[in-house]
């Protein structure tokens, strides 16, 4: 009878429960463009968008943002001061561009303050860039294998870095789209799993939700889309030469067609919870020197779209 | 990746049992593995009556995989390799080193594009012997229109060098020495070669190896492009996949070649576009301009200048190219 009593009575208030999540799971707000929703660990949010779109800019940002020490020696940085985790599928990423922003926003983030010391500037750099894990993979079963051991990594990561992993990054998660389309389904025996695309997605989700399930984090994956049609017509030309004959051609021409095509397998589209999607913008009259990008939420759908351009010194601003 | 049969000799623990068991739930490589739930693998092998030797079994696959892993690096170590070992290489011409803040980066796959007659063949040229003559460092250069040319090379040399210098003809012997040109007509040819590189790198054979040129890319993929199956864009990614690899865990500077063809409405595009696109680091467009001569070169894509040089376009003639003042 006590123990119906016991089971009976319930476990927290609405309250508590609150308190509890906000404190366990808070919401977090990424930095620009990602700043018109909050998240929390658990979600998947895809940015998608044709190439060049600033999409790894994005995630770099992003990743600064949470390899700063909230505080460090009385300087406020106002970052998370939590590891990130990058799989790099389309093995591009670059580091120098990388440490090159951080530093950037360390000095940014020093520049109100007097005396600058310069000795613990560069151990800060050394603290932030550890905390930043990267590993490359140039195919899909190569992806497989390090989702299904990033659970020992991680618990490592625990033990080793305050707070773990905060951000698991996949940058981008489309890469083996075509190789995986035409892999040999050598269904020889009858209960044999055919290797397919249908089939590494599968797997992949999978392991994600399953690491998601024991390290709470939040999941950024970019996605390469072609919008509209075939034709180069979202190709941005940086620097556009003057007066050359060939160079009449203009990428940016012909009707923007804000619809892009879906390639993922059903599995991962309904396991992304936010998208995102950045395009390049035909209005660049005020800023001619740089490339104006236009994002859109497309799930949660918003009914409002941002502007922003990179400046000279490569970061975001919102218009 | 192997099947499990062959593992046997190597690992006891992965004996006839064990196979019969992984058989029966379809599992016969490594990559069937992979694409199994190895904790429902594990819930299944404690319903037999060997269970203890099935997981030992499973945990010894799973060890394997673990050890086919990369590691994971952290920014230091990043920042460090390429640092040490993913130098810019100098294409020989000022302009474009300039342009290019030092020249091409090793670990980079390069993406010359332009129409016909745009100069891509003379920067490969020029640069290949400047690399052969500078950093004495190894080219591999693989043609797939008969585009080489030797005597260009010569050419290239002799300016570079200094005509006072009487070991001129033993530089340029070196430097002849150091480029290896192979034809190639079709990309079953082009895989095959690059698994080859790709291999004798690994065993440290040919380990001066700086530069890996194709002129052109275009031409050896977009045959097999188009219609309705998907094998075309995966042979052109499995290329694409191959040449980074190779330019990252062998420090190589990649420069490919893509052509231009008609698109619609008498613009002219890249031959290889939307889905190549994602491939290179470095895209740069060069074009002519038909009535002076003169080239020019600008950035469609690039890791780190992305708008540093935002307005900044290199113009070079073809004069530029041979007088590298």
């Amino acid at each position: 009878m006590a123990t119906t009593r016991e089971w009976l009575k319930p476990d927290e208030t609405a309250k508590e429960l609150l308190v509890r999540v906000l404190t366990e799971r808070p919401l977090l707000l990424l930095p620009p463009p990602l700043h018109r929703l909050p998240f929390r660990v658990g979600n998947v949010v895809e940015i998608v968008g044709p190439s060049p779109s600033a999409k790894t800019l994005i995630l770099i940002q992003a990743a600064i943002n949470c390899i700063l020490p909230k505080e460090w020696n009385g300087v406020e940085y106002g970052g998370l001061g939590r590891a990130v985790m990058f799989v790099d599928l389309d093995c591009r990423f670059d580091v120098l561009r990388f440490s090159q922003l951080l530093k950037r926003r360390l000095i940014g983030s020093r520049a109100n303050v007097l005396g600058n010391e310069h000795d613990d500037f560069h151990e800060l750099l050394t603290v932030c860039m550890r905390r930043f894990l990267y590993i490359r993979c140039y195919n899909s079963l190569e992806f497989l294998v390090i989702l299904k051991t990033m659970h020992c990594r991680l618990q490592k990561e625990k033990e080793t870095q305050a707070g773990g992993v905060y951000l698991l990054m996949i940058d981008s998660i489309g890469a083996f789209y075509w190789m995986d389309r035409a892999l040999l389904s050598s269904s020889g025996s009858n209960n044999r799993k055919s290797l397919s695309l249908q089939c590494v997605v599968e797997t992949m989700v999978q392991e994600i939700q399953r690491l998601l399930l024991v390290h709470p984090m939040l999941v950024l994956a970019s996605k390469s889309a072609s919008f509209g049609d075939k034709q180069s017509t979202t190709e941005v030309i940086r620097n556009p030469g003057k007066g050359s004959s060939v160079m009449a051609m203009d990428f940016r021409s012909g009707p923007q067609n804000l619809l892009h095509r879906e390639y993922m397998p059903s599995v991962w589209q309904s396991f992304v919870t936010h998208r995102i999607q950045v395009r390049p913008s035909d209005y660049s009259c005020k800023y001619q020197n740089n490339a104006t990008y236009l994002t859109e939420w497309l799930l949660p759908s918003l009914k409002f779209s941002d502007k922003f351009i990179i400046n000279d010194d490569g970061l975001l601003v919102i218009l | 990746m192997a099947p499990l049969k062959s593992l046997e000799r190597e690992y006891p623990l992965i004996d006839s049992i064990f196979q019969n068991f992984c058989a029966s739930h379809g599992i016969f490589t490594v990559e069937d593995f992979l694409i199994h739930d190895l904790y429902l693998l594990a819930a299944l092998a404690e319903q037999n009556n060997n269970s203890g030797k099935l997981k030992q079994g499973i945990t010894q696959v799973f060890s394997i995989i673990d050890n086919q892993c990369r590691p994971w690096l952290n920014g230091l170590e990043l920042l460090n390799d390429v640092e040490q070992n993913k130098h810019v290489l100098s294409t020989g011409c000022e302009r474009i080193d300039a342009f290019l803040q030092g020249g091409l980066r090793e670990g980079h796959l390069t993406e010359l594009v332009g129409p016909s007659s745009s100069g891509k063949t003379q920067v490969c040229l020029q640069a290949a012997s400047n690399v052969a003559r500078k950093y004495s460092g190894r080219v591999m250069y693989f043609v797939s229109g008969n585009s080489f040319s030797s005597k260009r090379i010569v050419e290239f040399v002799r300016q570079m060098s200094d005509p006072a210098n009487n070991q001129a003809n033993s530089t340029l012997q070196q430097v002849m020495k150091c480029i290896i040109c192979h034809s190639i007509f079709d990309i079953f040819r082009l895989l095959d070669v690059l698994h080859q590189l790709k291999h004798s790198l690994r065993s440290q054979m040919d380990c001066q190896v700086r530069m890996l040129i194709i002129d052109s890319i275009s031409s050896l993929v977009s045959p097999v492009l188009g219609g309705s199956g998907a094998h075309g864009h995966a042979l052109m990614a499995t290329a694409g996949f191959l040449l980074k690899e190779l330019a990252h865990e062998n420090n190589l500077a990649v420069v490919v070649t893509n052509h231009m063809v008609a698109g619609e409405g008498g613009v002219s595009k890249p031959a290889l576009g939307e889905s190549w696109k994602n491939i290179p680091h470095v895209r740069l467009l060069l074009s002519q301009d038909h009535v002076t001569n003169i080239s020019s070169m600008s950035i469609l894509k690039h890791p780190y200048l992305v708008c540093f040089f935002a307005c900044m376009a290199v113009w070079l003639s073809l004069k530029c190219l041979l007088i590298s003042e």
